[in-house]
């Protein structure tokens, strides 16, 4: 079997959550058959900047083509047609716009896949959102297995994005939150099953090596992502500060992951920078519970890694699917409010017993969902299921040059909040 | 946390959110949303906690006020033909008819006592007013302080619990230190020493609790019994029941007794300390059970 994974960013220190899935994906299932992936030049997501070569690339054992970008994003257009597309009516050709502004553009790469669908069996294509999914699709439905890593932010409204979601021959969810969410913003019928992704878990770590090496004394949790106000770190550093004015003794917070954001300067709060994976684990090993303050998350991969070393977790309540999984798996505590958030980290550090059976629910729950053996085996199936099918018609064509230009789309904020939202309990 | 209920392994999220959320509910009194709550503490800002509002010199104002409207508390209409010379007295009063026809005399006396009384509410309310602040202010900080107490209550039982946890394990392997002194100083009988010819297999004794602690706990049924289970609390006189029992009494008067401390634990777990060393003993292998390398104890 030949399988084209397309993602709009790849390389081994290219960290961003959809990317890094794509690379344990591929890596994965190099084992079993021939993968090749399909990306851009660029390294920098805001940018899109044709910073890496084109051409072929060996990256981990695993074949990389890479396409140039036609166009650097300009950010303060991309914010315009944000804005007007997520909050105004319009039109479908100014959704065509925003997804050409949001990039990464590149034509030779979609001329690529079109030219070589023979070659593969099936196309994986990673964020939905993005042009390389979205063209590349339409190019070759019949073998366009989506993967679309969708969060629940507007941009799941646009119109443009239901026929992707109907037309695609597969989709392969992250979290029943998500599954939910496309299927009804889409109406989707077609073949689907919620499948995640794993991680490269260690065999062993040395909580003490980390101790002793960022000299950390005493009890901590961990924050391991990007310091962004996105990623709701703001809102993190105001309730941890109120965390450790009530109360005085409790944990201090250790945050790994590059700044966007400045730091509080807080006795109990330490940024130790990016770390390697290594450090990375044996931290997270170290600490009592992991806090992951993101409200927009298809899923959570250094979620995983916690439940998958048993560690607890604190979640954002905001965000369905980490809410959802932290209640299906029984292993984290979530919040809504400042109170909350103080009290559910003071139950997750003082009572020890509570931490240490919710890290080994955790640990229940990676093992039953999330291992590898677990995901190959659902992508298997997907294959196997998908060749014993005949392929639907394509997706559906865009509407002619006067209908696309017709302001008849309500907001996209507008259609995401018609979307039912919450947890998916069972 | 002492107020969790976490009795089995099989915890429900849900449940504990619901718990989390009870708690705070009980500390702040109401379940107000976030908007309510800013509402309100904007309410209370702007009413009561303006120190504009407060003087300092409001004492020494108050006291004047209250001696000025002590006087004027006593003003009638009869006041207002008030003198110390009778026949001018005596004149207004047979003049009052007449002055009345021009003008309300009552209504003067009345609006005199009522401002009086109004400059007496000013002051009056700028008490209340400062008695509010405070009362506000002790409020919070009484709040705080409950937080803190209650804070430093449950880790105080969690310290209490880990430092438990602790004595459990040392006790372990002194025992297994003691063991081989104990057997063949003091029983050296031909069945203990025989089936145990080192150390690790008289620790290994030690791991049938209902054997081990029932003669020790019921004063020993026979000899050989005896000298298996003495070891960990009995010591040299192993035969002698009288003397196990006064060490018994002896070792729970002193419990910072390393001796007395390790026969305690191992043999009857009758301290109170025993449950909560088991739990923290299991909490400690499911920590271990989750890391890897094994390293529970690092993490806390």
């Amino acid at each position: 079997m030949k399988l084209a994974v397309v993602v709009q960013r790849y390389g081994a220190d290219v960290s961003g959550g959809a990317e890094l899935h794509a690379r344990y994906i591929a890596e994965r299932f190099a084992h079993h058959a021939e993968v090749e992936v399909l990306t851009s030049c660029a390294r920098d997501y805001v940018t899109w900047n044709n910073e890496l070569p084109p051409g072929e690339e060996i990256v981990n054992r695993v074949k990389v083509r890479r396409f140039p970008v036609a166009r650097p994003r300009n950010t303060r257009e991309f914010g315009r047609r944000s804005q007007h597309v997520f909050n105004e009516a319009h039109s479908l050709a100014d959704e065509l716009r925003w997804l050409e502004s949001e990039g990464p553009a590149s034509p030779a790469l979609i001329q690529y896949i079109r030219r070589s669908r023979g070659e593969f069996d099936f196309f994986l294509f990673f964020s939905a959102r993005y042009y390389p999914s979205w063209h590349g699709a339409r190019a070759v439905p019949e073998k366009a297995i989506l993967v679309p890593t969708a969060e629940r932010d507007p941009a799941v409204g646009l119109s443009i994005f239901g026929p992707l979601f109907r037309g695609a021959r597969a989709v392969m969810y992250n979290s029943l939150e998500e599954r939910a969410m496309i299927e009804s913003v889409s109406q989707r019928k077609g073949p689907g099953v919620v499948v995640g992704v794993g991680s490269a878990i260690p065999d062993r770590t040395q909580p003490w090596r980390f101790k002793k090496k960022f000299n950390v004394k005493g009890p901590f949790a961990i924050y391991i992502g990007r310091l962004d106000e996105n990623k709701g770190c703001k809102e993190l550093f105001t309730y941890f500060q109120s965390y450790a004015t009530l109360y005085p003794r409790g944990l201090d917070l250790i945050l790994v992951g590059s700044k966007h954001i400045d730091v509080p300067a807080h006795p109990r709060i330490r940024h130790l920078g990016f770390l390697t994976d290594e450090d990375k684990f044996d931290g997270l090993a170290a600490s009592d519970v992991l806090i992951m303050p993101s409200p927009y998350e298809s899923l959570s991969m250094v979620t995983l890694e916690a439940w998958a070393l048993g560690k607890p977790v604190l979640t954002n309540g905001r965000c369905d699917v980490l809410r959802g999984q932290s209640m299906r798996s029984n292993a984290g505590l979530y919040y809504d409010t400042v109170e909350e958030f103080a009290e559910a980290l003071f139950s997750l550090e003082a009572s020890g017993p509570l931490g240490a059976i919710l890290g080994r629910n955790g640990h229940e729950y990676f093992k039953r969902h999330y291992t590898w053996p677990v995901i190959e085996r659902k992508y298997q199936d997907m294959f196997l299921q998908l060749k014993s099918q005949p392929a639907p018609p394509a997706i559906e064509p865009l509407p002619g040059w006067f209908a696309r230009r017709r302001r008849n789309l309500p907001p996209a904020r507008e259609v995401l909040a018609g979307v039912p939202a919450g947890p998916v309990k069972r | 946390m002492s107020e969790f209920s976490v009795r089995s392994d099989s915890v429900d999220v849900e449940q504990i959110m619901r718990q989390i959320r009870g708690r705070i509910r009980e500390k702040r009194g109401v379940d107000y949303t976030e908007a309510e709550i800013e509402k309100l503490a904007s309410v209370k800002l702007e009413k009561f906690l303006d120190p504009r509002g407060i003087r300092s010199d409001l004492v020494q104002q108050f006291r004047a006020r209250l001696a000025s409207d002590q006087s004027q508390d006593e003003f009638t209409e009869a006041m207002l033909y008030e003198t110390h010379r009778p026949a001018l007295k005596k004149l207004r009063r047979m003049l009052n008819p007449i002055l009345k026809l021009f003008i309300n005399p009552a209504a003067v006396s009345g609006a005199i006592q009522s401002q009086s009384r109004r400059q007496s509410d000013v002051l009056f309310y700028e008490v209340v007013h400062n008695l509010v602040v405070e009362v506000t202010r002790l409020g919070i900080e009484v709040h705080n302080l409950k937080m803190r107490v209650e804070s430093m209550s449950s880790r105080l039982d969690f310290d209490e619990r880990r430092a438990r946890a602790f004595e459990g394990s040392v006790s372990r392997p002194q025992r297994l230190d003691r063991r081989p002194a104990a057997s063949a100083g003091a029983t050296g009988p031909a069945g203990s020493t025989g089936s145990q010819p080192d150390g690790q297999v008289s620790y290994g004794s030690v791991q049938r609790p209902p054997e081990a602690a029932a003669p020790v706990a019921a004063g020993g049924r026979d000899q050989n019994q005896g000298g298996q289970a003495r070891p960990e609390g009995g010591g040299p006189n192993g035969g002698n029941r009288d003397g196990g029992r006064r060490r018994r009494r002896r070792r729970r008067r002193r419990p910072g007794d390393s001796q007395g401390s390790a026969g305690l634990t191992g043999s009857t777990g009758s301290t109170g300390s025993a449950g909560s060393t088991s739990s923290e003993g299991s909490e400690g292998s499911e920590r271990s059970s989750h890391e890897p390398d094994g390293d529970g104890g690092d993490d806390q």
